[in-house]
């Protein structure tokens, strides 16, 4: 790609950086499979949630704190099995992942999920 | 056999000899030796009572016989008792007595013995208690004397806690409030927006489920359902051991079609492929 013609070197810089990233974007929207992105837009909902439960709790009060503390595990537990549901799916990884079929990968997210649940459950109160 | 009963018995003879008290006297001079009061004790009737000054000095003599023969004898044990009937306390001083029965005790108050109890202002009863192995024993009430007040024992550390403690006001902390309804709806809204977030994103991923209603699916989609609903009714109802059942109840079905389900899909991504 044909760099930048400004002529000052922060500018420079700094439109390297957006050109970087909007090509790593435009990369991700075009080369990524729809069920990859499928699973990534539900990941950038989890971040939400936790970063906007986290903020109340800072914010305004942190009073029944178990049900923080359950909902923000929840957040990140969640996150984690995803996350890993992910990188076990993605056809890319798959001389990682030899031995463990997408089904598996699946069968092991909805396994961990609903015990991550039942203990949120426990924990909420 | 026959010599010790008969030691036995000269011993209850010898027994049955008794102490008397000969020429009790008694002196109080003050510190530069002048006398102050001097006088003999009867043994029917206790004279007025003494007063010793802080800086005074009490002597009392006496001598002790064997009533029969009227010689002078030691006894084995001669006490004085200071006794505090008001407050209970007393105090036993030992009195050397020479082989003839005599005996001299001095009490000076500049420096007093320990045997002396705590005095008050209530006076202490002196008597004399004599005990021997071979007279029986005896006791005489001497006088009754006014000592100078001792200083009050100081207290111990102790002390407080035979007494009612003062009562333990607690402070607690103050209850946690829940914060304004506005605020916390406005928070609710906030946290629950990340829902319109997912709906949006999916919506343009562009979601392709061909499969979802095949009946080789279904069942493992409603039976993870099933496992969702069972936990918010034990959020809202039920109890660990009653959640713990049934959610074992429904695993097993849900394993059965879990198997069924994923094995189908993994042969269409086969086929696909």
């Amino acid at each position: 790609m044909a760099g930048p013609k400004s002529s000052s070197k922060s500018s420079s810089a700094s439109s390297e950086t957006s050109a970087a990233i909007a090509t790593l974007w435009k990369s991700y929207l075009d080369e990524t499979p729809d069920r990859l992105k499928f699973i990534d837009a539900f990941l950038s909902f989890i971040v939400l949630s936790g970063v906007l439960q986290f903020a109340y709790c800072v914010l305004v009060t942190n009073y029944p704190f178990n049900a923080f503390l359950a909902g923000f595990a929840s957040s990140v537990g969640q996150f984690v099995l995803t996350a890993s549901l992910r990188a076990q799916v993605n056809p890319e990884n798959r001389s990682e992942f030899k031995d463990v079929s997408p089904e598996r990968a699946f069968a092991d997210f909805a396994l961990g999920s609903i015990v991550l649940h039942f203990f949120v459950f426990n924990f909420l109160g | 056999m026959i010599l010790r009963l008969s030691w036995l018995l000269l011993a209850a003879t010898v027994r049955a000899a008794s102490l008397s008290l000969q020429s009790p006297r008694f002196t109080i001079s003050a510190s530069d030796a002048t006398q102050l009061r001097s006088d003999t004790l009867s043994l029917t009737k206790k004279p007025e009572p003494l007063t010793l000054g802080a800086t005074d000095t009490l002597k009392l003599t006496f001598q002790i016989t064997d009533n029969d023969e009227g010689k002078g004898v030691q006894p084995h044990q001669t006490f004085l008792r200071f006794y505090d009937k008001v407050s209970g306390e007393e105090g036993i001083q030992p009195v050397r007595v020479t082989p003839g029965g005599k005996a001299k005790f001095e009490l000076n108050m500049a420096r007093p013995p320990t045997s002396i109890p705590p005095t008050t202002q209530n006076p202490l009863e002196v008597s004399l208690i004599l005990g021997s192995f071979v007279h029986a024993p005896a006791k005489y009430d001497l006088f009754d004397i006014y000592l100078p007040a001792s200083q009050t024992p100081a207290e111990h550390p102790d002390e407080a806690s035979f007494h009612v403690l003062p009562t333990i006001e607690h402070t607690f902390r103050p209850e946690q409030k829940l914060p304004p309804q506005f605020i916390s709806a406005v928070f609710a809204a906030a946290v629950l927006s990340p829902w319109v977030v997912l709906i949006g994103l999916w919506g343009k991923v562009g979601v392709r489920v061909p499969h979802l209603f095949s009946p080789s699916i279904v069942p493992f989609t409603v039976l993870l359902g099933g496992f969702e609903v069972l936990l918010v009714w034990y959020w809202v109802d039920l109890k660990l051991g009653q959640v713990l059942l049934y959610g074992g109840m429904l695993a097993i079905p849900t394993v059965f079609a879990g198997k069924q389900a994923l094995y189908t899909t993994g042969e269409w991504r086969a086929g696909q492929k």
